[in-house]
């Protein structure tokens, strides 16, 4: 066996043993969820709720407007159930680091470092949020279904699942910097919350959002990358180049993510514990 | 009296305390603003434009009035309620000398005060960045409505977070679940603090405007612009009163039969 090959089949196992503990993890979250069955109920039914408000409110809204900064009433739906599959995408499995900063407060994040895992695996990805994971099919059926009436080529497709994989990136560069933030601050809680804010501003078009506004959402927080663009590009309506630039930029964002964490990691003073 | 000026100044005071939390909670509620804002002056880019009964100016003050509205109206302590009853804390205020209700209404009293300085200060900031065209009421009448319609709110919205605070009483694990369909749900969608409800199909607002909700954000706002007058603004009045004496006599109901069953668990 050549040694590139040998190099594969080690990253390959690697992967495997990851993700085998990700689903060890991921029943352990979900066993907890079944721990209150009426709690589920409620979460789910309220989420629901929002969902169908808010298409209700835009579709009373373009119903008397007829279109939303050029869009149409299925576009604009588009838009708003593209940010949805981002954003339970990215709850579903980056849930832990809502729960992180109690084990960086009691020191017990020390527990975590010693073991054979990656730290920032288990900090990001250690607890997947099955209230989000039921959610999943129903999104992917509304995208499917409003996708398909705006005619995509297969290119487009493509590209559309490849932005949205990007978009998913950039939602972990996100997480990976609110968490490293976390170490050094202790601020968790409002940190994700104000990042939940700012993404969603991404539940229209960044279209509607004049200057300089719109160019800090498309380039500094890229809300219009993770949220507009991948649905715009089943549309037809991004460039190549643009579709290039997104990928670098989701590259760049997770690389400078990943110095922030072992830089916060260096910070970390194991008070507490 | 002075018991509760005392409980005012400290709850005033504790707000300073997690001065981080409480900023970041304010950049949230600017957050929010922007895309409403953003939204309905797309909608309106032609500014001649008349849609649901709305010319520009009065959208955009609606989505300015959300801001002062929503400080006013939806910043409530009462929220803590539900948690003190699941933890057992609450056996701490039945053994002292103060009214339970009176004591978390001076506490709402004084969040909203800081709140509202602070909406204040982002309103004439917000102001400043978008130059937004606002419509400002000069009417008497109406104002003293809107006056009227918020303070009528401002109670509604305690009585009913108080009654969805109380579900702990008989199921401790729920307290949660209960206030983010209230809260979260309701409120968001239902008393007009997203949109102007008068945008949603006839039919659907007629059946609103028996509930409570409306009566939150949506009619002080439309007192405030001028939309309901004469009758429909006595009605409406009505309306509003009513709800809030039926929610407080059953939030008292709901108080004694939730004593009755109080446990102290956690203590």
């Amino acid at each position: 066996m050549t040694n590139s090959k040998i190099q594969m089949l080690s990253i390959v196992k690697r992967l495997a043993y990851y993700f085998r503990i990700w689903l060890m993890m991921s029943k352990n979250s979900f066993i907890t969820y079944f721990q209150s069955r009426v709690g589920a109920l409620i979460f789910l039914t309220g989420k629901t709720l929002r969902f169908i408000f808010f298409i209700g409110f835009l579709f009373y809204i373009l119903k008397n407007t007829g279109n939303l900064a050029g869009y149409s009433l299925n576009q604009a739906i588009f838009f708003f159930v593209t940010f949805n599959v981002v954003d339970v995408f990215a709850q579903f499995l980056f849930r832990e680091v809502y729960r992180f900063r109690p084990l960086v407060i009691s020191g017990n994040f020390d527990l975590v470092l010693v073991k054979p895992v990656n730290a920032l695996f288990r900090s990001l990805m250690g607890g997947a949020d099955l209230y989000d994971l039921i959610t999943i099919p129903p999104l992917i059926f509304a995208v499917y279904y409003l996708g398909s009436q705006l005619n995509p080529s297969l290119l487009h497709t493509a590209f559309y699942i490849l932005l949205l994989l990007n978009g998913l990136l950039i939602a972990a560069a996100f997480h990976i910097a609110v968490i490293s933030f976390g170490i050094i601050t202790l601020e968790i809680d409002h940190s994700i919350m104000i990042y939940r804010d700012v993404i969603s501003l991404g539940r229209l078009p960044i279209d509607i959002y004049r200057e300089p506004l719109r160019g800090a959402l498309t380039y500094l927080i890229p809300v219009g990358i993770m949220m507009t663009f991948p649905a715009k590009a089943l549309m037809g309506l991004i460039t190549s180049t643009g579709i290039f630039f997104s990928f670098i930029l989701g590259g760049i964002l997770l690389f400078a993510s990943l110095r922030f964490w072992n830089y916060a990691l260096k910070q970390y003073t194991s008070a507490s514990s | 009296m002075n018991k509760y000026l005392q409980i005012f100044k400290i709850s005033f005071a504790q707000e300073f305390a997690y001065r981080l939390n409480f900023i970041m909670w304010r950049v949230r509620n600017v957050l929010q603003i922007f895309l409403v804002f953003f939204l309905w002056t797309t909608i309106f880019a032609d500014q001649s434009k008349e849609i649901f009964g709305y010319n520009r100016d009065k959208i955009i003050t609606y989505v300015f009035g959300i801001l002062v509205l929503k400080a006013l109206v939806l910043s409530a302590r009462v929220i803590d309620v539900s948690g003190e009853i699941s933890r057992g804390d609450l056996t701490n205020y039945l053994l002292r000398p103060v009214n339970y209700f009176k004591y978390w209404f001076t506490r709402d009293l004084s969040s909203k005060a800081l709140n509202l300085s602070f909406a204040a200060v982002e309103f004439f900031l917000l102001y400043l960045v978008l130059k937004p065209s606002l419509f400002f009421q000069t009417d008497a009448i109406q104002l003293a409505g809107f006056l009227l319609a918020t303070s009528l709110a401002i109670f509604l919205f305690f009585v009913l977070l108080f009654i969805v605070s109380f579900v702990p009483f008989w199921a401790p694990e729920l307290g949660w679940g209960a206030q983010y369909l209230l809260i979260i749900v309701a409120t968001e969608f239902l008393s007009g603090g997203l949109f102007p409800l008068d945008i949603l199909p006839i039919k659907f607002q007629e059946v609103l405007y028996f509930t409570p909700f409306p009566y939150l954000i949506f009619f002080p706002l439309q007192i405030f612009l001028g939309k309901v007058t004469g009758l429909a603004l006595v009605k409406g009045i009505l309306i509003s009163s009513l709800w809030t004496f039926i929610l407080f006599y059953s939030m008292k109901k709901l108080w004694y039969k939730g004593l009755l069953v109080y446990r102290a668990e956690g203590r």
